[in-house]
């Protein structure tokens, strides 16, 4: 009881004050092997203002004959290092690319732990601009999670853009990469692996965890038609568990997000305000999600700026 | 021993720090839940207002309706609600967000409108208050007022792509044409943003007015100014159905362009 009560002072002094003395110490780095050479440590559905916030997203690798492709690198230079070092324990083989499926933090701020690596930093066309546009938001808000003292200079974009699909050969290992217009943000990667059919959807992909509106909910749902047409053996969501089904996985995303378009154009005829719309659309998804408090109501206005232009 | 110390201060410390954060601020709300003081809103009353007495409108009189905690700091929607009175009191509005750099978000004539209801998005730039004041047709001041934390609001970059045409304006009456959305095209940089791509500031630019005629006669007319989101919005509903034509009008801050749109029924 005693311990129980200091334990949640402690994690409440680390909310308060950031203070990194109550970080952990060095964690086993858990790392699942779906499919052979396919290397995915899952994240964390955690909220982005709680300690180990820096975790929450899939992160992983691929591993061919002559390179080794990161894909999406976790929310901190920490955890950047610790897949980094997985990296390292899997094989020697040398990491050639490291891939980006989009700007949020959760996925990038690792980058600057493959620099040493000398890599070429791969993401859609539109990712450069949009880590520009986001990176001193980071330092702002996610001073802790860089390299001590933090600076944008620690947020790495690519050097290989993608406009619409690339090709990366690992060795014997084709990696096909495909750009989509705005979807769940501006600068959506997916990548797929032939050789194991694996199909790394980024956060076009959310399981469990409710799906975050960054971009265009017209644009994501036509992105879920498409990607439910593809045949794929196994998907590695940005969030939520590794799965065979793709589009048994994107119904309950496709459902919620067709549910706040469909109550939001309603409440754009009936004139109703965006808070009235924040209050009520899609009301009913809540008991299917995780992490709901804020997000919703988020996706909610961000659908409403879209769809008032109707 | 003294590492066990050490970190028994640091907890107490956090501790400490903690219980006056989570006390502090609901004492001060319940003291003052609407007429809360800050030195900001003192210097802002005394310049708009002078030492004029300042009452506390009945809710339904008017209201104004915040998300305490804002979906976007760049965007937050506030709603102001006024009783369908016959007589109109109120005959202006201006509307403050006390800790942005720009503080006056909007001055709102209604003076012999029937609108009860008004709706934009602002930016917040940190935690504040946020605060409506009526003058009433005898001279009387009144407020309403609400909490929202947030940060970031006014310096936050400019939407990922400027998509359509600056000064594009969209007029959406509901199917009842009791209310109207007016969503307008344009950066409305607060001056406070930077451009990511050059690292320099990019200057203040924004719609500076904006005009709706219903029927032939004024319906509202806003001043507005830096501290309005990017593609400015505006919803005003009406106790009765809106007289056609409606027409809009917005000025450019840079330009003095003026920017217009009318709806002449389905």
């Amino acid at each position: 009881m005693a311990r129980q009560l200091i334990a949640g002072t402690a994690l409440c002094g680390w909310l308060l004050l950031g203070s990194p003395a109550f970080a952990a110490g060095p964690t086993l780095f858990d790392l699942g092997q779906p499919a052979p050479g396919v290397y995915v440590h899952a994240g964390r559905q955690l909220a982005l203002d709680v300690p180990g916030h820096d975790d929450i997203a899939n992160i992983g690798f691929i591993v061919g004959s002559r390179c080794v492709a990161v894909i999406d690198t976790g929310g901190s230079v920490r955890i950047g290092q610790a897949l980094r070092s997985a990296v390292r324990r899997a094989t020697a083989v040398p990491i050639c690319y490291v891939i980006n499926t989009h700007v949020h933090v959760d996925h990038v701020l690792g980058n600057a732990a493959f620099q040493e690596e000398r890599p070429s930093f791969v993401g859609n066309a539109a990712l450069a601009a949009a880590l520009k546009r986001s990176r001193q938001f980071f330092v702002n808000e996610y001073g802790a999670d860089f390299a001590q003292p933090p600076s944008v200079d620690q947020v790495i974009g690519p050097d290989r853009l993608v406009e619409d699909e690339l090709t990366l050969d690992l060795g014997d290992r084709p990696l096909l990469l495909k750009a989509w217009p705005k979807a769940h943000t501006d600068c959506d990667l997916t990548v797929f692996d032939a050789r194991t059919a694996t199909l790394w959807t980024g956060d076009l992909l959310f399981r469990e965890r409710l799906p975050a509106l960054d971009g265009s909910i017209k644009g994501w749902l036509s992105a879920i038609d498409e990607l439910a047409r593809l045949k794929v053996k196994l998907v590695v969501p940005g969030h939520g568990g590794v799965t065979r089904n793709l589009s048994a996985a994107l119904e309950p995303e496709r459902r919620y997000l067709e549910s706040v378009l469909e109550g939001v154009r309603r409440g754009l005829s009936e004139g109703k305000s965006m808070q009235d719309a924040m209050e009520h659309v899609a009301s009913a998804e809540k008991p299917h999600w995780l992490l709901w408090e804020g997000v919703h109501q988020r996706n909610v206005a961000r659908a409403y700026e879209e769809l008032e232009w109707e | 021993m003294k590492t066990i110390a050490t970190i028994a201060g640091r907890v107490a410390a956090a501790l400490w720090i903690a219980l006056t954060i989570c006390i502090a601020v609901p004492v001060q709300a319940l003291e003052d839940t609407q007429q809360p003081s800050s030195s900001a809103w003192e210097l802002l009353r005394a310049k708009y207002y002078g030492d004029q007495f300042m009452g506390l409108v009945d809710e339904n009189y008017m209201s104004l309706e915040a998300p305490s905690n804002t979906p976007d700091p760049a965007a937050t929607p506030l709603t102001l609600r006024f009783a369908d009175d016959e007589h109109r009191r109120i005959k202006r509005v201006r509307v403050f967000v006390d800790n942005n750099p720009s503080p006056l978000v909007a001055t709102f004539d209604l003076a012999g409108t029937p609108v009860t209801e008004i709706d934009l998005r602002v930016r917040i730039d940190r935690f504040t208050s946020v605060r409506a004041i009526a003058e009433t047709a005898d001279g009387g001041l009144e407020m309403r007022s609400g909490w929202v934390h947030a940060s970031g609001g006014c310096s936050a970059p400019p939407g990922a792509a400027t998509e359509g045409v600056l000064g594009q304006i969209r007029v959406r009456p509901a199917a009842d044409a009791k209310s109207l959305l007016v969503s307008i095209r344009h950066p409305n940089s607060s001056g406070f943003q930077i451009d990511p791509k050059t690292g320099d500031p990019i200057p203040a630019h924004y719609i500076s007015r904006i005009r709706i005629n219903s029927g032939g006669s004024a319906l509202l007319e806003a001043e507005t100014g830096i501290s309005v989101s990017e593609n400015p919005s505006l919803r005003i509903a009406l106790g009765k159905a809106l007289q056609l034509p409606v027409s809009v009008d917005a000025v450019d801050s840079e330009t003095q362009a003026h920017y217009t749109a009318t709806w002449q029924g389905n």
